[in-house]
């Protein structure tokens, strides 16, 4: 039961691995909270709805059409909204965020109401069963899906130029400009990969569960929970703590009570924020006094 | 002997932070092969006119010629690209990155192509950034830090460089060592506009001065004419 588990869990947790990396590359470029990511992450997954079922796409082209159309409107919305008003308050920027967020959410409204729509299956293949174990397509795709994508982010930002660049940027956006490095273009980049890596979440989650247009809002907060135990800031961090995130959802719910599944995000936060602010990876806020 | 044409041309620069005036009307030339050595109170204008050729700033009126192009309100990339290479006050390095990384950055919008030829040049200038080169630069010191600093805007092979406070917050050991490092990027024939407060290093690296007060230029000439009498200076300076 534990393996069972705990292969859910991880399944679980690669989405929210996936939305927590994408908020922190945000997060990390501009410093900006993205509070509409949730929102973004259902268009995404709306749009794959909208192009497998209504225009009938395969699968596979049809997610890849998704991302390509939110890596799009993420650099427009930072283009548009955001970077005309960085110098402003913080509290201005997540404001638009969040207002940009109601409105993906209000246009999906629009169109399906409160209405939960079944997304086919995508990898209707055999269970493999190893033991007592039980790995579904689902899992497998999920799994295999991010991994795979992760390695990708992961090894560009490690051992290539342009990942150096970007590391560059997120490290110290004036030295990146003193070393002729367009900031403002890699910030768009940054917000373009952001909603595309958030779309892709909700594009995966798809064929797993029901859709509707309010599903952003608990991803963001699962997305919240995995930033905060990985560390704010930390890349690797949010990966990890979506994991772990995604585990401890299933473990609270079997071993406690399945009621927990749904709070876990937030006790998870509390604790963290409690115990260990910087989280796993996250690091020490030194203030000189 | 015919005066060479102005690498750098100033001309009635006015820069403010909202509605508070820096410079006002600062005019002034840097020729090709020089140091040329802002001096000032704080506040007198000399960052900030170091960040307005650079583009952190965008000047209100006034002229920024970079070899008779107008600079003024270009962004900082496009400016670096003309070979307009800062260090900063801050360092502004990549801490979690190695020396060699933030090196190499240095050269990935200019200077490319000779990257690995200047790489090798700035190992032999910096011999302790090399034995350093797989460190995060976080863990080095503030003399090495400054060292990675100048090492990765010389990267980029700068036509101008700009040295902002090279001295600032470094024991007098490396403060010696910075003017070490000026006199190789002289002997180099680098063209350089220095700001700097510690005034013994401003008057043993630059060839020329000018001292800037209330964003106005109110002094300036040879560094050596001015030998022995550096009080003279330092009285226009602060009083």
């Amino acid at each position: 039961m534990l393996m069972q588990l705990t292969l859910g869990g991880l399944s679980q947790g690669m989405i929210y691995a996936l939305i927590a990396l994408s908020l922190t590359v945000v997060y990390r470029s501009t410093t900006v909270v993205n509070f509409g990511h949730g929102d973004f992450v259902m268009a995404g997954a709306f749009l794959s709805y909208v192009l497998v079922v209504l225009a009938g796409v395969a699968f596979l082209p049809a997610a890849a059409l998704a991302m390509i159309a939110m890596f799009v409107l993420g650099v427009m919305f930072n283009r548009g909204l955001i970077r005309p008003i960085r110098g402003g308050p913080h509290i201005g920027l997540a404001l638009m965020c969040i207002a940009a967020g109601y409105l993906l959410r209000g246009i999906a409204r629009m169109v399906w109401g409160r209405e939960v729509l079944p997304m086919p299956p995508v990898f209707d293949m055999d269970p493999i069963f190893v033991g007592d174990l039980v790995i579904t397509g689902d899992a497998v795709f999920i799994i295999g899906t991010v991994l795979v994508l992760l390695l990708l982010f992961f090894g560009l930002m490690a051992l290539t130029d342009l990942g150096k660049m970007v590391q560059a940027v997120y490290q110290s956006p004036r030295g990146a400009r003193l070393i002729g490095l367009n900031v403002d273009r890699f910030n768009d980049f940054s917000w373009g990969v952001g909603a595309a890596l958030g779309a892709l979440g909700g594009i995966l989650v798809a064929p797993v569960s029901l859709l509707h247009p309010d599903l952003g809002a608990s991803f963001l907060i699962k997305g919240f929970a995995a930033m905060t135990l990985g560390g704010f800031g930390s890349l690797g961090g949010a990966v990890l703590g979506g994991v772990l995130l995604g585990i401890a959802e299933q473990y609270a719910g079997a071993y406690l009570d399945t009621a927990l599944i749904e709070i876990t995000a937030y006790v998870v936060i509390v604790a963290v924020l409690f115990i260990r602010p910087q989280g796993l990876f996250g690091r020490k806020a030194v203030v000189k006094v | 002997m015919d005066t060479p044409e102005p690498l750098l041309k100033i001309r009635d620069l006015h820069v403010g932070y909202g509605k508070k005036p820096i410079l006002r009307g600062a005019s002034y030339d840097v020729v090709p092969g020089e140091c040329l050595t802002l001096l000032g109170a704080n506040g007198s204008g000399k960052s900030t006119s170091m960040n307005a050729i650079c583009g952190f700033v965008r000047p209100s009126a006034g002229s920024v010629l970079f070899d008779g192009q107008e600079t003024a309100g270009l962004p900082p990339h496009r400016i670096f690209a003309l070979g307009i290479a800062q260090v900063s006050q801050a360092r502004d390095l990549f801490p979690d990155l190695t020396v060699e990384d933030n090196l190499r950055l240095g050269a990935m919008r200019r200077g490319g192509k000779e990257l690995a030829q200047t790489l090798a040049h700035i190992y032999d200038r910096f011999p302790r950034l090399k034995e350093r080169r797989k460190q995060a630069t976080r863990t080095l010191s503030g003399g090495e830090q400054q060292m990675v600093a100048i090492g990765r805007a010389l990267m980029s092979r700068p036509r101008l460089l700009l040295l902002d406070e090279p001295s600032g917050g470094l024991s007098p050991q490396f403060c010696e060592e910075i003017a070490r490092i000026i006199d190789t990027l002289k002997e180099d024939g680098v063209t350089m506009l220095m700001v700097e407060q510690n005034l013994n290093l401003a008057f043993r690296a630059a060839d020329r001065f000018i001292v800037l007060r209330d964003g106005e230029v109110v002094d300036g000439g040879d560094v050596r004419a001015m030998a022995g009498d550096h009080d003279a200076i330092v009285r226009n300076i602060y009083l």
